[in-house]
C-alpha cells in the first residue's frame, strides 16, 4: 500500500484552504469579539519585548507580579516608574479594574510639584486610561464611575462629561445605590436641575422599594439620605429663584438671592520675585470663605489648550509620554479676606517646569459651577447671580457666566534673563491697584462653625445638628 | 528452489558537498533459499545500507533488488522476512513479553502462547516479566531474535548479531542461528565477527567500499590451504626442492617448507627420507576466513577516494 | 488501525516514563498547588488571579511537554534503531508516524487531564467551592489547551521529520509564540488606518497560513466571569474543527516528507 503522493499533496492544499477559510471567516471574527484583549491603540507606546511578554500567555500572572512591583514604587514615590507599569499591567490584563482605577487616580492626582500643584499634562492620559478600562470592562460600572469622578472632581469644569460617564455607570447592573447619588449632583453642577431632582426622586422610589423588602440599616440610611438630598435641593432651588419658573408660576417680583448679579471685582498681578519664583496677587470681593480661583500657567502653544483648561479628552490613546518639554500647571488660589497672595516656587521641579519655550500664559478662571453651595446660592448654578466688571466671559464656556482673563509671561521674565536680569518683571490686569489689604497679612479669619461655638448648658440651638 | 535475495547492479549514492558518493556500488548478490549467508565487510563498507535497501527502509539509486522473488519496497514481503538491527534498543520500560506482544501486533498477531513459546526458544522463558532495562546485552539480543521470529520468517536479516557479546552469549546466538537453518529459514548475516561467520555460514560475500569483492561458497573461497614441513636435512637437498609457489628456507641444518595443499607433500617427504634427513613435522594449514578477508580488503587497498 | 493504536500505546507508555517530561509536569503541578499561596499578588480578586495563574501554568507546562515530547519522538527511534525493527514489519511509514502522533496526543491528554484534576482539587479546597456547576467551566481552559497542544505537537512532529531536535525546539517554540501573538498583531495591523495595503495583504497571508494558537486561549471569560461571550458554542466547535484541519495538513506534510526520507 504505497501512498499516493499527488493525492496527499492535493488534500493538504485542500485542507490549507479550508482551515484558512474557517479561521478567517468564522473563528477570527468571534475571537475578536470574545477573546481579543488587544484593541488597536493599546500597543502604541510599548516596546516590542513588552508586547511579546504581554501576549505569550500568563498575562494575568505577570500583571499581578508587576502590580506588586508598582506598589513599591508608590511607596518610594518613584512616579515616573509607575506609569509604564500601570500601562503594561492594564495591557497584560485589561480586567484588572483596580489597576485601572488606582492608576488613573494616581496619574491624575499624584503627579504634582512639591507644593501639590497639579501637573495637568497627565490628565488626558488618566482619562484615556479610564476610557480604555471602561471599554475593556463594560460589564461593571466601576471604571465608568471612576472616569466620571475624574471629570467631576479633578477637572472640576466640564460637568457634562461627568454626567455622560455617570449615566453610563448608571446603566450597569452592579452600581451601588450610594454611587448613584452623585449623578444627581453632577446634573446640578451641569445646570440640569430638573434632571438632578428627578434623579433624586427615582432614587427615593427605589429606596422605598428596598425598604419594603428589607429594613436593615443600609436600606434605611439610603432612604434617609435621599430624602435629605431632596430637601436640601428644594431649598436651594427656591433660594436661587428656580421654583417659580419651574412650576410655571413667576417669582412674583422677588429676585431671590441671585439677583442682581454680584460683581466679584477681580484683578490680578504677577511678579517674578526670583528666577522661577512668582508672586500672585488677586482681588476678589466675596466675603464668605470658600472661593478658589483657578490659575493656570502653561506654554502659550500648549497643544489642545483652551481657555482655563484643555481639551482633556482629545485622544483615546493612553499617552505614556505627554509633552515633556512643556508646562501645564494648575493651582487653586484660595481667597481669604477678599484677596489672594500666593508665592509660587517652580525652581525645584524642573520636570514639571522645563521652561524651554519663549512665551507663557497665566490664566485666571472662575466658574460658579465649581463653587461651594453657600456661594452658589448667590451666583446660581450657571452664574446667573455672578458678574465681573472687567472679566465676565460668556463665550469660553457656552451657556455659563464665568470669569476669565490671561496674562503673558516670557521665558526671560520667568527666569530673569536678558533684559530682566536686574529688573523685576511685573505684569498685571489694568484694573489692579495696590490695596492695603495685601499688607494686612496678620488678619485672621473666623470660620463660623457649630462646634467651635461656645456651648451654653441648656441651649439646644448650639448643639451639633443630628 | 528460487533465490531468497537477488540484486542486480544495486547502487546507492549519496550527495555530498564534494559530489556523489556511491555507498553501495553496483553489487550483484545472490542468496539461495535455506542457506546461511555471511555478508562481510569492514565498517562503512555498505553492509547496513544494503540491508536497509533489501528491507525497503531506504531506496536504491539504481539497479534492481528482489527479495523472495518480489521487488523490494513491497511491504507484502515484510510478512515473510524479519530484521535484527545492530545494537538495537527496545522500549526499555516494557517487559520482554510486552515487547513481543507489541511486535506481534504489528503483524496483526495476537497470540500470547506463541510469544511465550518464542521466549522459551531464546531461553528467556523465566525473564518475560522483567523489563528490558533489567536485561543484559545478551538477553536483549535474544529478545531481539525472538521478535524477529514472530512472523515465522522465511528470511532473516541479522546485523552483527553477536557484536559486543560475551563468549557464552556468542555461542547461544550462534546455536540459535544454526537452528534456523534446520528449520529451513534463510539467514542473511552481516558481520565482521569472522570466526562466527566461518563456523555457521554456507556462503559469504565480502563487500568493501560498496563493491562485492568475493562471493561464493565458503569451502570454495577458503580452498587453497598449505602444508608446512619441518625437517633436518642438508643444504644441497633444500636447494633441489625449489618449486612454484613453494617457500623454502634452510638455516643451520633445519628446513622449512611452505607449500600449497594442491601439491602432494609425499614427494618431498620421500625425498627427505631418501636424503637421510628426518621429518620433524608436517602441519596442514587450512585457509582461514580471516586470511581471505584481510587479503581481499588489502588487495583493494586505498585505490580511490 | 490496529497497528497505529499499537504504536500509539507504546508511545504513551514511553512518554509517561520520560524523566524530562515528568520533571516539567511535576514543576507545573507544584505551581498549581502552591498558587493559592501566591495570592499576595492579587490586585482585586483572589479567585481571578488564582484561575489566571493556574491556567497559565497549565498552558506553559503543556506547551513545554508537547515540544519536548514530540521533538525527540521520531529522531530517538531512528537513533536507537527501533524504527528499523518496526519498519521492516508490515508497517507503512504513515502508520508509524500517525501512531507516534496519536501516542503523543494521548500522553499530552493524560498529562493535561492530570493537571486539570489537580487544578480542580486545589481550586475547590482553597476557594471552598464544591459546586460542580461552578467548577465545570474551569475545564474549558485546559480542554482547549489540549487541542492547542495537539496542534503544537503536530507542528513539532512535522519539523521532526527533517530537522534536528535542537533546531526543532526553537522552531516549534517560535511558531507557537508567533501563532499566539499574531492574531492580536494582525488585528492591530488590519484595523490601523496608517498601515499600507501591501503590509495588510502580507499580514493577511501570514495570518491565513500560520497555525493560529491564539484561537485556543479561551481563559479570559473563565478568569473574568463578567465577560459576555458571543456564540460560545459555535466558537468552540469551529476552533476544534480548525485544530483538526490544521493537524491534518501537518500530518499529511509530515508523511510526505517522512516517506521520502532516508532513515
Amino acid at each position: 500500500m504505497k501512498i499516493n503522493r499527488q493525492a496527499l499533496i492535493g488534500s493538504a492544499l485542500g485542507l490549507l484552504v479550508v482551515q484558512g477559510a474557517l479561521s478567517q471567516n468564522f473563528i477570527f471574527p468571534l475571537w475578536k469579539k470574545n477573546y481579543s484583549t488587544d484593541k488597536p491603540n493599546i500597543g502604541a507606546g510599548l516596546a516590542p519585548d513588552q508586547l511579546l511578554v504581554a501576549l505569550a500567555g500568563f498575562r494575568e500572572m505577570i500583571a499581578g507580579i508587576l502590580w506588586v512591583r508598582a506598589d513599591s514604587f508608590f511607596d518610594s514615590g518613584n512616579y515616573d516608574a509607575i506609569l509604564p507599569v500601570i500601562r503594561l499591567v492594564t495591557m497584560l490584563d485589561p480586567k484588572q479594574i483596580d489597576v485601572y482605577a488606582t492608576g488613573m487616580w494616581h496619574i491624575a492626582y499624584n503627579f504634582t510639584d512639591e507644593e501639590s500643584r497639579s501637573d495637568r499634562r497627565y490628565i488626558p492620559t488618566a482619562l484615556a486610561l479610564g476610557g480604555e478600562g471602561a471599554r475593556q470592562n463594560p460589564e461593571t460600572y466601576e471604571l465608568f464611575f471612576e472616569t466620571g469622578w475624574l471629570w467631576y472632581h479633578k477637572i472640576d469644569d466640564d460637568f457634562g462629561k461627568a454626567v455622560k460617564w455617570w449615566e453610563q455607570a448608571q446603566q450597569r447592573k452592579d452600581i451601588l445605590p450610594a454611587r448613584q447619588n452623585i449623578l444627581a449632583m453632577a446634573y446640578q453642577r451641569n445646570g440640569e436641575i430638573e434632571k438632578g431632582l428627578n434623579m433624586y426622586y427615582s432614587q427615593l422610589d427605589r429606596a422605598n422599594e428596598v425598604m419594603k423588602a428589607q429594613t436593615d440599616f443600609g436600606a434605611r440610611q439610603q432612604r434617609d439620605t435621599t430624602e435629605n438630598n431632596i430637601d436640601t435641593m428644594l431649598v436651594r432651588m427656591s433660594q436661587r429663584g428656580l421654583m417659580g419658573p419651574m412650576s410655571g408660576t413667576t417669582n412674583m417680583g422677588v429676585n431671590y438671592d441671585t439677583q442682581p448679579p454680584f460683581d466679584v471685582g477681580f484683578s490680578a498681578q504677577v511678579t517674578v520675585i526670583q528666577p522661577r519664583v512668582i508672586r500672585v496677587r488677586c482681588t476678589w470681593n466675596v466675603r464668605p470663605v470658600g472661593t478658589r480661583i483657578r490659575m493656570v500657567l502653561r506654554d502659550a502653544d500648549y497643544p489642545n489648550a483652551v481657555a482655563g483648561g484643555m481639551n482633556w479628552d482629545f485622544s483615546n490613546d493612553v499617552q505614556l509620554d505627554p509633552p515633556r518639554d512643556k508646562t501645564f500647571m494648575q493651582d487653586q488660589l484660595f481667597v481669604r479676606n477678599q484677596r489672594v497672595e500666593r508665592k509660587i516656587d517652580m525652581s525645584r521641579d524642573p520636570t514639571m517646569y522645563p521652561f524651554t519655550a519663549e512665551r507663557y500664559i497665566v490664566e485666571f478662571y472662575y466658574n460658579p459651577r465649581s463653587a461651594p453651595p453657600h456661594i452658589q446660592d448667590k451666583f446660581g448654578w450657571n452664574g446667573e447671580g455672578f458678574t465681573d466688571k472687567n472679566f465676565i466671559n460668556k463665550t469660553v464656556r457656552p451657556g455659563q457666566t464665568v470669569m476669565y482673563t490671561s496674562l503673558e509671561l516670557t521665558r526671560d521674565q520667568i527666569l530673569k534673563l536678558g533684559d530682566w536680569r536686574d529688573r523685576t518683571p511685573l505684569i498685571q490686569t489694568k484694573n489692579f491697584r495696590e490695596s492695603d489689604k495685601f499688607r494686612r497679612d496678620q488678619e485672621s479669619i473666623k470660620i463660623p462653625g457649630l462646634r467651635t461655638a461656645p456651648v451654653n448648658p441648656g441651649d439646644q440651638r448650639t448643639q451639633p445638628l443630628r | 528452489m528460487g533465490a531468497a535475495i537477488e540484486t542486480k547492479k544495486l547502487t546507492k549514492s549519496y550527495k555530498t558537498p564534494k559530489g556523489s558518493v556511491n555507498v553501495v556500488d553496483g553489487i550483484d548478490l545472490h542468496v539461495e533459499e535455506g542457506e546461511i549467508f555471511g555478508f562481510l565487510g569492514p565498517n562503512g563498507a555498505g553492509k547496513t545500507t544494503t540491508i536497509k535497501i533489501l528491507l525497503g527502509i531506504i531506496y536504491q539509486t539504481a539497479g534492481e533488488a528482489f527479495v523472495l522473488d518480489k521487488e523490494v519496497g513491497d511491504t507484502a514481503i515484510h510478512h515473510l522476512i524479519s530484521y535484527l538491527p545492530e545494537k538495537p534498543y527496545y522500549y526499555d520500560h516494557m517487559t520482554g513479553m510486552e515487547i513481543l506482544k507489541f511486535y506481534a501486533s504489528l503483524f496483526g498477531i495476537k497470540d500470547d502462547a506463541k510469544c511465550q513459546a518464542l521466549l522459551e526458544k531464546v531461553n528467556l522463558a523465566g525473564d518475560g516479566h522483567k523489563t528490558i532495562s533489567q536485561y543484559s546485552k545478551g538477553m536483549q539480543q535474544r529478545i531481539g531474535l525472538a521478535q524477529s521470529l514472530l512472523n515465522d520468517p522465511k528470511l532473516l536479516f541479522l546485523d552483527e548479531p553477536t557484536g559486543g557479546l560475551d563468549p557464552i552469549a556468542h555461542i547461544e546466538i550462534r546455536d540459535l542461528i544454526l537452528k534456523f537453518r534446520e528449520e529451513g529459514k534463510t539467514v542473511f548475516i552481516s558481520s565482521h565477527e569472522l570466526s562466527d561467520v566461518e563456523r555457521i555460514c554456507d556462503r559469504v560475500a565480502i563487500i568493501n567500499k560498496g563493491k562485492i569483492e568475493r562471493q561464493g561458497r565458503l569451502e570454495d573461497l577458503l580452498a587453497g590451504g598449505r602444508y608446512e614441513i619441518t625437517a633436518d636435512v642438508s643444504e644441497e637437498f633444500a636447494k633441489k626442492i625449489q618449486e612454484n609457489d613453494t617457500t623454502v628456507s634452510w638455516k643451520a641444518g633445519r628446513l622449512l617448507v611452505d607449500m600449497p595443499d594442491s601439491i602432494s607433500p609425499n614427494a618431498i617427504i620421500e625425498g627427505i627420507v631418501a636424503a637421510k634427513g628426518s621429518v620433524l613435522s608436517l602441519i596442514p594449514r587450512r585457509k582461514r576466513l580471516e586470511d581471505l578477508f584481510v587479503e581481499t580488503v588489502r588487495n583493494v587497498g586505498v585505490n580511490k577516494p | 488501525m490496529k497497528i497505529i493504536l499499537s504504536i500509539a500505546s507504546t508511545t504513551v507508555g514511553e512518554a509517561v516514563r520520560r524523566k524530562v517530561l515528568l520533571v516539567i509536569l511535576l514543576i507545573g503541578l507544584l505551581f498549581v498547588v502552591v498558587a493559592p499561596a501566591l495570592n499576595i499578588l492579587t490586585a482585586r480578586q483572589e479567585r481571578t488571579v488564582l484561575i489566571g495563574l493556574t491556567l497559565g501554568v497549565i498552558q506553559l507546562t503543556a506547551a513545554l511537554i508537547a515540544i519536548m515530547l514530540t521533538v525527540y519522538m521520531v529522531p530517538n527511534e531512528i537513533e536507537r534503531r527501533t524504527i528499523y525493527t518496526i519498519l521492516c514489519k508490515p508497517v507503512q511509514r504513515w502508520q508509524f508516524l500517525v501512531g507516534k502522533y496519536l501516542g503523543a496526543v494521548a500522553a499530552l491528554g493524560m498529562m493535561i487531564g492530570f493537571m486539570t484534576i489537580v487544578l480542580l482539587i486545589t481550586f475547590s479546597v482553597s476557594q471552598r467551592e464544591f459546586d460542580p456547576t461552578k467548577l465545570a467551566p474551569l475545564v474549558k481552559g485546559p480542554l482547549m489547551n489540549f487541542f492547542q497542544m495537539s496542534l503544537l505537537s503536530a507542528v513539532a512532529l512535522m519539523f521532526s521529520t527533517f530537522v534536528s531536535p535542537l533546531v526543532n525546539i526553537f522552531l516549534s517554540s517560535g511558531i507557537y509564540m508567533l501563532g499566539t501573538l499574531f492574531s492580536p498583531l494582525f488585528q492591530t495591523l488590519v484595523e490601523s488606518p496608517s498601515v499600507n495595503t501591501v503590509t495588510k495583504l502580507f499580514a493577511r497571508i501570514i495570518h491565513w497560513i500560520l497555525p493560529n494558537f491564539a484561537n485556543f486561549n479561551v481563559q479570559n471569560p473563565l478568569i473574568n466571569p463578567g465577560q459576555q461571550l458571543v456564540n460560545e458554542q459555535l466558537y468552540y466547535i469551529t476552533t476544534i474543527g480548525y485544530a483538526f484541519f490544521y493537524i491534518g495538513i501537518l500530518l499529511v506534510t509530515a508523511v510526505l516528507i517522512f516517506d521520502q526520507r532516508e532513515v
